[in-house]
């Protein structure tokens, strides 16, 4: 496909097919906890909600900041979509959650404060395992462009099954899932109140919703490049990985930052790093 | 519009309840209620809230909190008084610590009856109060929309309560914008206020009979001093203290000078008083924190 269509798709289709994902999340959730659970649009509900809603902000320049967390959450997705470096990529989603950390630092709450500081945590928890993904994806097809790593004709999971393991185990954190919802939790009343997002509220809080509806996509487009030889697997794999993350959310509690940390490390040390190593001793 | 009435996020505030409104409201989450699948979520965020629903009465250090978490809803909101101590203060209404219902605090849109409320009663109350939630939008839209209908004239001594009122609104931003609570404009008791109408020129700006903007001047031998200039906080930015400094301009005809101050940080008057012909001409320490900005106009 065009890499130009690609690209348009995505900016149409991704936030529709992540906040139904979102929407799916939430009713699936309720029903684990034999509850009815909101409808499946409900993110949409909210989100334009939000958007009629005054605008409060502390300080009205942590709103710019959340903008830009949501342009650079869509340009992160749009280079990957495109079929553009995977380094560059993982740089321009750092360069994003930087952003939103920055914004909830900007509101002097001790709440978004704490939420940030965790926010940083959580970064340095699971930027050494995308790191090694995107490095493990190299060695086995040498080269960082995702359109030819989608092309290159083996099942790229079959190599990397560390690598695989530590990215689902990587993206818990990135979905902000239980037990490493550290920073801001989806649900209320927890002991940071809404961590980050605290001193969010209305349209930037509707920002924030619709970034993280691009960023599902994006990462679950990442889980398919893992199956990108056969496309429909892939597609069935990333709704299950994601199934996996909403069931990991709903069966654990929170873990400590501490604990947290240590067990993203372990497990990017002996997943990622291990099925590394073997790949280099393969060669 | 039709979204707002499928997502209300509710803010839940124990005033000094006995718990049981407390355990009732929560029983809505569980299983059986089940409020999630109306799209109701219990959320602890005040900013992030549509609803407000208070359970129990009101007592002296229930009062701040009920009013600063009533300050931090974006608008549209609906406060919900659930049971009959957040309605009139029930059995505990005669206790010496108790002031009454939430409605002497803030100003209440549904009320719930029942000891402890029922969990399908205080679920019935939030969707009344969806109702008004949209209601509350359509005039918001509205008074946005006839902005241009505002009529500006000369405040009399009746006027004075809602004018404390509107200055300690707009009193509350400039105190954030500086972080210091002791803005005069905060500390003035409404007596003080009516004693000021005896001796200064008040001019209003009204919209829909109430009052969302008000100025006053005071003429001291060649030199009309201003002072009080407040426009309520979802009017500003739309003109209507530009409106009101013209409105006292034409009030004192003849005289040539006019001086005021405003607090430093307030940088977004300081630029409109400049482009309506405001001159700085002095600065003074008044706290640690305020450093009010002079500004003087000659009128030729």
């Amino acid at each position: 496909m065009n890499p130009w269509l690609r690209l348009i798709l995505y900016l149409v289709a991704a936030p529709v097919a992540g906040g139904l994902l979102a929407g799916w999340d939430r009713r699936v959730s309720a029903r684990m906890q034999s509850r009815r659970g909101p409808p499946i649009l409900q993110p949409f509900y909210d989100v334009l909600k939000l958007w009629q809603k005054q605008n409060l902000a502390v300080c009205p320049s942590q709103n710019y900041y959340v903008l830009f967390f949501l342009l650079l959450v869509i340009f992160t997705g749009a280079l990957f979509f495109a079929g553009s470096d995977l380094l560059l990529v993982i740089f321009a989603l750092t360069t994003a959650s930087i952003f939103f950390v920055l914004g909830a630092y900007k509101a002097s709450s001790p709440f978004s404060f704490i939420g940030a500081e965790r926010e940083l945590i959580q970064m340095m928890a699971y930027e050494p395992m995308v790191l090694l993904t995107a490095i493990g994806m190299y060695m086995a097809t040498k080269t960082f462009y995702v359109h030819e790593i989608a092309g290159h004709g083996g099942m790229l999971v079959l190599a990397l099954p560390g690598v695989f393991l530590g990215f689902v185990f990587m993206l818990e954190i990135k979905f902000r899932k239980s037990p490493f919802d550290l920073s801001s939790s989806h649900h209320a009343h927890q002991e940071l109140v809404r961590g980050i997002t605290t001193e969010f509220s209305g349209r930037a809080l509707a920002m924030i919703e619709v970034a993280h509806w691009y960023e599902s996509v994006f990462l679950l487009g990442w889980v398919w490049l893992f199956f990108a030889s056969s496309p429909v697997l892939g597609v069935v794999m990333a709704l299950v990985v994601y199934g996996f993350v909403v069931l990991v959310d709903n069966v654990f509690a929170r873990l400590k930052w501490q604990t947290a940390l240590a067990s993203a490390w372990a497990v990017t040390a002996v997943l990622g790093f291990g099925n590394i190593i073997v790949l280099s001793l393969q060669r | 519009m039709r979204s707002l009435k499928k997502s209300p996020w509710i803010l839940h505030y124990d005033a000094s309840s006995c718990n049981g409104c407390d355990i009732e409201t929560l029983a809505c989450l569980t299983p059986i209620f089940d409020v999630e699948r109306l799209g109701i979520i219990n959320i602890g965020d005040p900013k992030q809230a549509d609803i407000f629903l208070v359970t129990g009465a009101v007592n002296e250090q229930s009062k701040v909190v009920i009013r600063n978490l009533y300050r931090q809803l974006p608008e549209p909101k609906v406060v919900v008084a659930v049971g009959a101590c957040a309605a009139s203060g029930g059995i505990f209404r005669e206790c010496y610590n108790i002031s009454g219902g939430v409605d002497i605090v803030v100003p209440v849109d549904v009320y719930v009856p029942g000891c402890a409320a029922r969990p399908e009663a205080i679920i019935d109350g939030v969707v009344k109060g969806l109702a008004v939630m949209e209601e509350k939008q359509t005039i918001l839209a509205a008074a946005h929309g006839s902005i241009d209908k505002t009529l500006y004239a000369r405040a009399e001594k009746p006027d004075a309560a809602s004018i404390h009122a509107l200055r300690k609104v707009a009193g509350q931003m400039e105190a954030v914008l500086h972080g210091d609570d002791t803005f005069p404009i905060l500390q003035q008791s409404l007596e003080e206020l009516q004693q000021e109408f005896d001796r200064k020129f008040f001019f209003k700006a009204v919209l829909n009979g109430k009052i969302i903007g008000s100025i006053s001047g005071c003429l001291n031998g060649e030199v009309v001093h201003v002072d009080g200039l407040a426009v309520h906080p979802y009017f500003q930015n739309t003109g209507v203290a530009g409106r009101l400094l013209g409105e006292l301009e034409e009030g004192f005809r003849g005289v040539k000078r006019f001086e005021t101050f405003v607090g430093h940080k307030n940088e977004r008057l300081i630029q409109q008083l400049a482009k309506l012909g405001w001159q700085n001409f002095k600065t003074e320490v008044f706290t640690p924190k305020i450093t009010w900005i002079y500004l003087r106009k000659e009128r030729t």
